[in-house]
């Protein structure tokens, strides 16, 4: 099982609450625990560190939920440690999940894993001021060329449906695949890994 | 409050974050807030806190963790509401 999930750090500046208001403080409480908060108030970069951590958060939770099958909003019972600028640990309930994240000045994508593989092949992109339903279909696109390639599918007999809980999955002629895969988007940014 | 009246609230806070509008026009108890509205989850927060700000209460992170349609959105705020 695999999750992913980018966030666009220009949009997520415009969209959040600005870091010297008020709101701010009650953001963090309700999404970030006492330890990820220090991390956050001692980090060079605050924003990159805000989004880095949610990133983290969002990925193991699109593996719990492809795990138990159960939708939940709780960022604070999502719980991560950094290892190093790159690599990470996250826990949900007594779930371990390893993390490996990607943090520029525009995004930062993280990828989890139930045992810390890496053998997963993932892709970031961006593009440019398009509404969410053209982000939407070339997210999809891309991945589907890229699995069609690696995989030796037909990419015109492929199709992705989502399960009631959001969990998407990979059909070709409408028969099931066992391929684990996750997508993201967020503002210009659109990212997946299978 | 009538539902009605509370749906047209919740509807009024979700709109500045809400990115599929047909949903959006469509909207009902049954609506849910990341697969059919497609708020980006980190959103969600602020949809959370205009929520609190909107009806003077205080959602903390176990109500929170339901909030993921309007219907369930409805149940948490009635609840505090009930209980002021």
């Amino acid at each position: 099982m695999i999750g992913n999930d980018i966030v666009d750090l220009n949009y997520a500046a415009k969209h959040s609450p600005y870091s010297n208001s008020k709101r701010y403080q009650r953001f963090l409480d309700k999404v970030f625990t006492k330890k990820e908060q220090l991390l956050i108030f001692n980090a060079e970069d605050k924003h990159q560190m805000v989004w880095l951590l949610w990133s983290m958060k969002e990925a193991a939770y699109k593996v719990n939920v492809q795990q138990f099958g159960k939708q939940f909003y709780n960022p604070k019972r999502i719980d991560c440690k950094l290892l190093n600028d790159k690599k990470g640990q996250v826990i949900i309930d007594e779930n371990l999940y390893f993390t490996e994240s990607i943090i520029t000045d525009d995004f930062s994508h993280s990828i989890a894993t139930l045992e810390g593989e890496t053998d997963f092949k993932s892709e970031w992109f961006k593009v440019e001021k398009l509404d969410y339903k053209t982000q939407s279909k070339m997210l999809k696109y891309s991945f589907l060329k890229l699995i069609s390639e690696t995989k030796g599918f037909n990419i015109q007999t492929l199709s992705i449906k989502k399960t009631e809980v959001g969990i998407p999955k990979l059909f070709n002629e409408s028969k099931k695949l066992c391929i684990d895969f996750s997508l993201s988007h967020c503002g210009e940014f659109s990212g997946f890994v299978f | 409050m009538t539902k009605d009246q509370l749906i047209a609230k919740l509807k009024s806070i979700v709109e500045p974050y809400i990115q599929n509008e047909e949903a959006f026009n469509n909207l009902s108890e049954n609506t849910d807030f990341i697969n059919d509205l497609k708020i980006n989850s980190a959103n969600l927060v602020d949809v959370v806190l205009d929520v609190e700000d909107e009806f003077d209460i205080r959602i903390e992170n176990d109500d929170m963790e339901k909030m993921i349609s309007v219907k369930t959105a409805m149940d948490i705020i009635n609840e505090k509401l009930n209980a002021k």
